[in-house]
């Protein structure tokens, strides 16, 4: 586009030594320029407006936690009390509910993604892979909200009814790896969060493996099944190994996504600052906890400074989480 | 198993006993036998009515303008083209009696059996060693002293030991284009195959890599029975044995690669061989 | 068998019933793998199902003409969503024309002008964290910048939330599609004498048509559904208003509380509202990919 530019310059100082008659195509040309700078500096503008807008939200969060952050300096951060009648606030819980929901929702998540997506790229038939890949694109569609009176009216009951009294009788029973599946079968908690975000990011993940799944040449698949390699094997030992980078990319790409979602963690989470050592006990994240206490926080207060906070850390997580993805996912996608 | 493989070298000893018994007379038989094969793209026909034959032990090269079904035959023979949906080939591909167009044939043994190298080299993201060792255990269980034997002797048959023997552990993507295509034969041949594909192999490689291929196809052929796709005729007269000219999905003429060359009886191979079309 | 090993080169024969033995066991395993594969895709598609399907049983039997017509009332008085889903339309539509054009310039300006170097990498960069980062932070953001100066939450704040979030999607889709431009289209505009802004304007804009309202509905569905960043903006309002100075009301927030109350017949509204914005979002999903195929 280089080139573009100089071109248009070029022909605005063309006609000048040619005099009178070339007015009219100056006057053309010279106004190309004018709006060419308008045009360009506006779209400049606008890309230095988003690089701004992120700053600012760093910045807005911060100073709207600084409050709170020097009330109770790095107690913050490992505090596990949230009491807003002592006026005593620590997000230790919160992040704690946040990063481990996550994680559990990526442990369910993954391999059935992984299932999809082996699905859509090599076993599915051709006349399948547009609708198939559609509708799991479109869950990826559906608001969070939904998701939450979804996980709320029907996932809810179905935990404490079937699948929660299923597990305490059976895995519940070992020692050690019994403890995590203790307490009454109340349906929401920890565990029950974790299965909605795990769908929530599912179509994510699935989506984005599929995509870099799609990215390896078809002559080094052929040239696997060409020593005899079963469709698992292809995927397993070219595919896989061709694409690890982008698929932890996609992975990554569906943490910042968990870690970030509100309404159907709150709905379903159980509400709780405390942390238990059972994944059926009640918990909270960053998100749910500002989404639940916004309300009661006066403006001014201590409380309100506290929950900027609260979202200041949750930025800082997401942040460097997104950043590795996006790192991870450019290089293949672009190549 | 045993006793067909005590014999010291194939060359010395041609007649062999076992599974894959074959007389001495038979060695003249052909080892893949097409015949009325038809092939097609969707509904497009590529390949029409085929007669054709591998004979056992040589080099045979296809060549023919783009698009005449070349490629498209190499791809019927090891069942590639069954990857993808649309894409069927009627008639029969005899090889040892069976037609491997059957949907009964297993797949993946047969692909054991023929085994392709591609046009463009296609190393696997892993080290040198488990390209190799890769394949192998696909189809064998070795001791990993057994293994490293083979693999040993696979890049030492592809004349690619000596440049690799001391890097075994790194990647193979860090191999020159020619090492990489020399690596993907060494593969190949590592499952043992009987019938080796070769589909334009040297198309991406500088003229000094490709005379070290084409001197390993020589050498390979005392083993193996190979099939080469290429454009080039030089290629075609220096490594084949006998020569096939494909034009519109048909087999045109097929001579030993002397004859083809000096005195083709077909008006259209001879246009094509001194470069009036294609 | 060691015979085998210590002569390698004796020949291409192997031990086929080792190799079929190994062939089974192998399709064995494969064929496992294939069916737990079935399986996930199965249980991603019930999934959809299950949540269509609960939204159809719980929503379609609440929904009426009043849903429509009625302005939201107190629990028993037969109320509708009328305000609602007028104020989800209002801010939805607000904050798209304010992100829409921001977002088209920065992905041109991506696409066109600064391609590789590092400030265009750095906009790149922010504009897909921006395009994941937690929507809730966005509203926080929102009501420290709007809300606190302006002494209260009103609807103009909502649009601002739903604006920064439409800008994102749209910068990628934009700059995806003026990519997807040969660069002779763009030599035969200017080859003809035309500046580049109108070249830009005029054609690339044009040929990319499709692709960038593609985005621009993409990015509508993604906002009719949000509700956090709608929590500590517009904030809601179960009355009547169309002020955008006010709190105002919007469909996302209004489910939120009806379903989280213990009113049976604000429960079904919410069922209600949840199927009517699913309904819109995902057929706006599908009009847009359908619109980008037909370009392909």
């Amino acid at each position: 586009m280089q080139q573009a530019v100089s071109l248009s310059a070029d022909a605005s100082r063309g006609p000048e030594p040619g005099g009178s008659a070339s007015g009219a195509i100056r006057r053309g040309s010279s106004s190309g320029v004018l709006g060419d700078a308008i045009f360009a500096g506006a779209c400049r503008a606008a890309g230095v407006f988003v690089l701004l807008l992120l700053g600012a939200i760093i910045l807005q969060l911060f100073l709207g936690g600084l409050d709170a952050f020097r009330a109770f300096g790095l107690g913050f951060v490992t505090g596990t009390d949230w009491d807003p009648v002592q006026e005593v606030f620590g997000a230790g819980v919160s992040i704690y509910g946040t990063v481990v929901t996550a994680v559990l929702a990526l442990v369910i998540a993954v391999p059935v993604a992984f299932g999809i997506a082996f699905y859509l790229t090599e076993l599915a038939p051709e006349w399948l892979r547009r609708p198939v890949g559609t509708a799991i694109e479109l869950l990826a569609a559906v608001p969070s909200i939904i998701y939450g009176m979804w996980g709320f009216f029907l996932i809810v009951p179905f935990m404490s009814m079937h699948l929660q009294p299923l597990i305490i009788d059976t895995i519940g029973t070992l020692p050690v790896i019994g403890e995590l599946f203790a307490g009454p079968p109340f349906g929401t908690g920890i565990l029950t969060a974790a299965l909605i975000l795990a769908i929530m990011v599912l179509p994510f993940i699935a989506a984005t493996m599929r995509d870099v799944f799609l990215t390896v040449p078809p002559v080094f698949k052929e040239s696997a099944y060409g020593l005899g390699c079963t469709q698992w094997e292809v995927v397993r030992n070219v595919v896989l190994p061709y694409t690890r980078v982008s698929v932890v990319g996609g992975i990554m790409l569906g943490l910042g996504r968990a870690l970030g979602e509100t309404m159907a963690v709150t709905f379903v989470i159980g509400n709780a600052n405390r942390i238990s050592t059972s994944l059926f006990g009640p918990g909270n994240t960053i998100a749910s906890v500002v989404a639940l206490e916004f309300g009661e926080a006066t403006m001014g207060s201590l409380k309100l400074s506290a929950l900027l906070g609260l979202g200041f850390i949750l930025f800082v997580i997401s942040f460097i989480v997104l950043s590795i993805s996006r790192l991870l996912l450019r290089q293949r996608l672009k190549g | 198993m045993g006793d067909s493989m005590t014999k010291a070298n194939a060359s010395a000893a041609p007649q062999q006993a076992g599974l894959h018994a074959r007389s001495n007379a038979a060695l003249n038989e052909p080892r893949i036998a097409v015949r009325g094969l038809d092939f097609f793209y969707g509904s497009n026909k590529a390949l029409k009515n085929l007669d054709f034959d591998l004979p056992e032990r040589q080099v045979t090269g296809m060549i023919g303008p783009s698009g005449c079904g070349k490629s498209t035959l190499l791809r019927v023979l090891n069942r590639m083209y069954s990857l993808y949906p649309g894409q069927r080939a009627t008639g029969q591909v005899l090889m040892d009696g069976q037609n491997i167009l059957d949907d009964s044939t297993d797949i993946n043994a047969l692909r054991s059996r023929i085994g392709m190298v591609f046009q463009k080299p296609t190393p696997f993201p892993m080290t040198i060693y488990e390209n190799i060792a890769f394949g192998i255990r696909l189809h064998e269980k070795l001791s990993k002293s057994q293994m490293d034997e083979r693999v040993e002797w696979a890049l030492t048959r592809a004349a690619i030991w000596g440049e690799v023997k001391d890097r075994l552990n790194s990647s193979a993507m860090g191999l020159s284009g020619g090492q990489q295509q020399r690596l993907c034969i060494a593969r190949t041949i590592a499952v043992r195959p009987e019938v080796i594909l070769l589909d334009e192999p040297t198309s991406a490689l500088d003229p000094i890599s490709t005379l070290r291929i084409e001197e390993l196809i020589d050498e390979l052929k005392r083993d193996f029975t190979i099939a080469i796709v290429t454009h080039n005729m030089q290629q075609a007269a220096r490594c084949a044995d006998q020569v096939a000219f494909f034009y519109l999905g048909e087999l045109v003429e097929v001579a030993p690669a002397e004859q083809m060359f000096t005195a083709p009886k077909q008006k259209r191979t001879q246009e094509y061989i001194t470069g009036r079309f294609g | 068998m060691s015979a085998t090993t210590l002569h390698p080169a004796s020949g291409p024969a192997k031990d086929l019933r080792v190799a079929a033995a190994l062939g089974r066991r192998r399709r064995a395993t494969t064929t496992v793998i294939k069916v737990a594969c079935y399986a996930a895709t199965a249980i991603g598609l019930l999934l959809l199902l299950s949540i269509l399907g609960t939204l159809v049983w719980n929503g379609g039997s609440a929904i009426s003409l009043r849903v429509f017509t009625d302005v939201t009332k107190p629990p028993g008085s037969d109320g509708g969503l009328l305000n609602p889903i007028i104020g989800s339309l209002i801010q939805t539509s607000i904050g798209t024309l304010i992100g829409t054009p921001i977002g088209l310039l920065v992905g041109t300006y991506l696409a066109e002008y600064a391609k590789s170097s590092p400030l265009a990498n750095a906009v790149r960069f922010v504009s897909d964290i921006l395009l994941s980062a937690p929507s809730i932070l966005i509203g926080l953001f929102v009501y420290q910048s709007l809300v606190v100066p302006m002494g209260g939450f009103s609807g103009w704040a909502g649009c601002a939330a739903l604006a920064i979030i439409v800008i994102p999607v749209v910068v990628r889709t934009t700059e995806d599609m003026l990519r997807l431009l040969p660069d002779t289209l763009r030599e035969a505009v200017i080859a003809l004498g035309a500046p580049k802004w109108k070249m830009i304007t005029l054609v690339c804009w044009r040929a990319a048509a499709s692709g960038i309202v593609t985005g621009v509905l993409l990015a509508v569905a993604r906002v009719a559904g949000e509700t956090a960043p709608l929590l500590f903006t517009s904030l809601g309002n179960l009355n009547w208003s169309l002020s955008l100075g006010a709190p105002m009301s919007s469909l996302p927030i209004t489910i939120y509380s009806y379903a989280g109350s213990p009113y049976p017949d604000w429960i079904a509204l919410a069922w209600a509202g949840a199927l009517i914005i699913t309904l819109g979002v995902l057929g706006l999903n599908i009009v847009a990919r359908s619109l980008l195929r037909g370009r392909k």
